[in-house]
């Protein structure tokens, strides 16, 4: 029997099962069955679910085996029901491993829902827990929130009031600051109006003093402008004066001249009628002596009248004679022109007259029947009309000769062409032996050739029996054809050749018989040409000679315009150029000339130094020292001076400091050796030392000691005490006591 | 550049002949020693390391010489130019680079182009200007303190501007002639030689 199934509440497995369960099981208790399977809706085990499930499979196969035993009728066929009882038990088992499957997921996944209910279940409670908690944290958190509003709103309250009085008392820094500036403009204005009230004050005590001033130099101006007006004043009345004496004087002087002036018309007039007096007198004069002379003068006209006539008549007289001369003169020139002319013609008379002899004698000269000229003219007519009739037989003749001689060339030409004709036909036929000759000895040597060629082959053929030497012969067959061939091909070649040669020597040759030819129809043609050759040839040798003279002339003109133009080229690099065509600019600000001018400049600049030396030199030499303030020289120091100069101040302030530092050891040492000893040494004068002693009863007790460089031995032997004193140089000098001063 | 894309106006002819010169000037003051070589300054140039100088007042010259030279080119009247070296002490011309330039005049104005690469041209000028640093080498030396001038040939009939003054050619009496490189731009050719005084010491 079968088990019941536990499971978990998955429905449709459950009806699957069922179906599965009603095809299989026919009977009934479906319905115990359903209530088993709603009963365990709880948790189950694993493993009580596998172990049901293998034991419904094997239920499963008895079941099965069981029905198809009971259910399966016998049928005629036994195998054939048999195999589909496999079958159908084969596809049954397969459905029911698929359920099986089926289940055991559905199982597994009822498992795994169980499980996940029990952990939904703990995270529930735990959920609540935490819930609870959380719950109780909010309620403390609000409380506390409540309070810490609570102190929100009282400090707010706190902080409107606080800005509240701010506002106020902002207000009232805002008003008191205001009333601050509004007094401190009023201050302000009023010190502007203070400071422009001083300005104006200090302005106008200034224009006061500046009109105090003006009216001062004013005051002064008018004080020396009276006093200038005075000065001026007495001028003018000294002037004034001066005028009216001038007047008077200038009054008498107008009366005066007018005086002046009457008399001098006066005097005019006087001597103008003086000169008209003269004159008269001079006239009257004249009249007399004409007057004197008129008795003269008459008897002169009558006679000048006299000769008038006469000299009138005789003028008419010399008139007519004069024009009879000319006449006369006229005749005589027409009567010499008249004398030449008949000389003249008398010449011409006369050769007239041989002439008519001449012609008079021609009749006896040419045996004509001539006596007049009008026979002559009879004969020339004759004459010509005979020379007219020879020239129409000339002309005819020319042309008949000209005729013949185109005859002759033409037959001359057609008999060069028959003999090139001939010659050619000669050649031809020449030709044509040869040729002739030629194809027979080819026909002679293919003959050969055939029956050499025949008898191989015969031989050949002969010898064909074997097989081996087919190919072999075969092959030399054709080699010896192509020999054949080629060598027929070279005959032909060099035959071609030959004919071609043989055709163009045959032209040549003819080529020159016709040059013979025609050398000879020249050469009868022009039988007198042959004299005209040497003329030619001399004609020939001076024109050649006269081209080697030209060629000659060319040659050294040439020469002449290589070197010309070598020459002009070597000026045109060197510079030279044309002055018509071209010119040479540069700017005027160059380099060389800038140059040019710095050195000069230099030059000259270098001159004024040097006098200035010079000078500065002379002046050094002849006054000793030169201040430096000369102005003139202004020579930079050089380095070396510089250089003495600061070494010769340390040189110096060594020198002072050495000095003070002695000073104050000599002093030291001097009070020391006075405090020690009890004695005081000083120098009084060159060579004298004074010693005076600590104890002496008076300040002028001292010892006075003189010393002189001298040796020992020459001690000087004197009652008082004498003291040897040893330098530091080792030169002894000894000591004299002078005196002992009180 | 002016004459790059279609080929060599007479502008930027002008402009490339007066270019050379203003370097090529340079480039002898260089290497004769006319000024100290701490007075110029390196500068690259035609695809060559070339001096400048950096003299004010010389550079001011040279600009106003050369401005001056390139109208002159322009207008297709100058002939020649010239440097002249003169001995300072002796006043005696030492030595004499001469340039000739040919103008083709069947050129118009503005309108002409000639077709010739600015990279030929300027190989061109660069053999020359590596011609005339060479000539140091056979050059007699320039012992005394030398200064320069710069001599234009022009026509005859042109203006003469405000500066510029006329002179003599300021040739050397007995001189050696050399020839160097020219170069062309179609439109300008420039040949160019250096005369020497012949120096007694050969």
């Amino acid at each position: 029997m079968r088990n019941t199934v536990r499971s978990n509440g998955c429905n449709l497995a459950m009806t699957s099962f069922h179906v599965a369960e009603e095809e299989g099981d026919p009977s009934g208790s479906r319905g115990a069955r359903g209530g088993n399977l709603s009963h365990h809706c709880s948790k189950m085990d694993g493993m009580d679910d596998e172990t049901t499930v293998f034991t419904t499979l094997k239920s499963f196969k008895s079941f099965i085996s069981k029905p198809e035993t009971s259910q399966k009728p016998p049928d005629s066929s036994l195998a054939h029901h048999h195999l589909q009882r496999q079958y159908l038990q084969r596809i049954e088992m397969e459905e029911a491993a698929e359920k099986i499957c089926s289940k055991t997921h559905l199982l597994q996944m009822a498992q795994e829902k169980q499980q996940m209910e029990l952990s939904h279940k703990r995270a529930r409670i735990e959920l609540e827990k935490a819930a609870h908690i959380s719950a109780r944290d909010l309620e403390r958190e609000v409380d506390r929130n409540q309070e810490l509003l609570n102190r929100i709103k009282k400090l707010e309250e706190r902080e409107a009031e606080t800005t509240r009085t701010l506002n106020e008392q902002m207000e009232m820094n805002k008003t008191l600051k205001k009333s601050l500036e509004g007094e401190n403009k009023k201050l302000e204005e009023k010190e502007s109006v203070i400071s422009e009230a001083n300005k104006t004050n200090g302005a106008l005590r200034d224009e006061i003093r500046e009109l105090n001033h003006k009216l001062k130099k004013l005051d002064m101006q008018l004080t020396t402008q009276s006093t200038d007006n005075q000065g001026l004043q007495e001028q003018l009345e000294l002037q004034r004066k001066k005028y009216q004496e001038l007047t008077m004087k200038f009054q008498e002087l107008q009366a005066t001249q007018s005086l002046n002036s009457d008399n001098e018309l006066k005097i005019k007039e006087l001597e103008r009628r003086l000169a008209l007096q003269e004159q008269d007198s001079v006239i009257v004069r004249n009249m007399k002596s004409e007057l004197a002379r008129l008795p003269d003068m008459e008897r002169e006209l009558k006679r000048l009248r006299e000769e008038n006539s006469y000299l009138r008549e005789t003028q008419e007289n010399s008139n007519l004679l004069r024009e009879e001369t000319e006449g006369l003169r006229r005749k005589l020139e027409r009567l010499e022109k008249l004398k030449e002319d008949m000389v003249s013609l008398e010449l011409e008379k006369e050769k007239q007259a041989t002439v008519l002899q001449a012609w008079e004698n021609l009749s006896e000269m040419t045996g004509l029947n001539i006596r007049k000229p009008e026979d002559l003219s009879r004969e020339i007519i004759q004459i010509q009309q005979r020379e007219i009739a020879l020239k129409q037989q000339n002309h005819s003749v020319t042309s008949s000769a000209r005729a013949l001689e185109k005859a002759r060339a033409q037959l001359q030409g057609e008999v060069t062409d028959l003999r090139t004709k001939a010659l050619e036909e000669q050649k031809k036929r020449e030709q044509q032996d040869a040729l002739v000759r030629r194809l027979q000895k080819r026909v002679l040597l293919l003959t050969k050739e055939r029956d050499g060629m025949k008898a191989i082959l015969e031989s050949y053929d002969s010898e064909l029996a074997t097989n081996e030497y087919s190919p072999q012969l075969t092959r030399r067959v054709k080699e010896a054809e192509d020999m054949l061939q080629k060598v027929q091909a070279h005959n032909l070649e060099i035959e071609a050749q030959l004919s071609k040669a043989q055709e163009e020597i045959g032209t040549y040759k003819l080529q020159t018989q016709k040059a013979e030819m025609e050398l000879d129809v020249l050469k009868k043609q022009a039988p007198g040409a042959e004299n005209s050759s040497f003329v030619m040839n001399e004609e020939v040798s001076s024109l050649r000679q006269k081209i080697e003279e030209l060629e000659a002339e060319r040659r050294r003109l040439e020469d002449q315009n290589n070197i010309l133009e070598m020459r002009l080229e070597k000026h045109n690099l060197q510079g030279a150029y044309d002055p018509t065509k071209t010119k040479v600019i540069h700017l005027r600000m160059n380099p060389t000339n800038i140059a040019k001018q710095q050195r000069l400049d230099e030059v000259e600049h270098l001159r004024e130094e040097c006098q200035q030396l010079r000078e500065r030199i002379r002046a050094l030499q002849a006054g000793g020292a030169v201040t430096s303030n000369e102005g003139t020289l202004s020579l930079p120091p050089s380095q070396e001076v510089l250089d003495l100069r600061r070494q010769l101040e340390s040189a110096e302030l060594k020198n002072q400091r050495l000095k003070e530092v002695f000073q104050k050891k000599i002093q030291e040492f001097r009070t020391v050796c006075y405090v020690l000893t009890g004695y005081q040494i000083d120098i009084t004068t060159e060579n004298q030392y004074r010693l005076t002693s600590v104890y002496a009863e008076h300040m002028e007790d001292s010892l006075l000691f003189k010393g002189w460089n001298c040796t020992p031995l020459m001690a000087q032997f004197c009652p008082a005490a004498v003291g040897y004193v040893q330098w530091d140089t080792g030169i002894l000098m000894k000591l004299k006591l002078m005196k002992v001063e009180r | 550049m002016s004459s790059t894309l279609k080929g060599i106006t007479l502008k930027g002819s002008a402009e490339l002949v007066a270019e050379f010169f203003s370097f090529g000037i340079n480039s002898i003051l260089y290497q004769r020693g006319i000024y100290p070589p701490e007075t110029f300054t390196r500068v690259t140039q035609y695809d060559m390391s070339l001096y400048l100088t950096v003299d004010p007042n010389l550079k001011t010259y040279l600009n106003d010489v050369v401005t001056q030279l390139k109208g002159w080119l322009f207008d297709c009247t100058v002939q020649k130019l010239v440097l002249v070296i003169t001995c300072l002490e002796t006043n005696e011309v030492l030595e004499r680079w001469q340039f000739d330039i040919e103008c083709d005049k069947t050129i118009t104005g503005s309108s002409g182009t000639r077709e010739k690469s600015i990279k030929a041209i300027q190989e061109e000028i660069r053999s020359v200007i590596r011609q005339i640093t060479a000539t140091v080498t056979f050059l007699p030396l320039l012992e005394t303190a030398c200064s320069f001038d710069l001599l234009i040939y022009t026509d005859k009939d042109q203006v003469v501007p405000e500066k510029w003054e006329e002179s003599g050619p300021k040739m050397i009496a007995d001189s050696e002639e050399v020839r160097l490189r020219t170069f062309t731009t179609t439109i300008h050719k420039v040949s160019s030689m250096v005369a020497y005084k012949r120096t007694d010491c050969i």
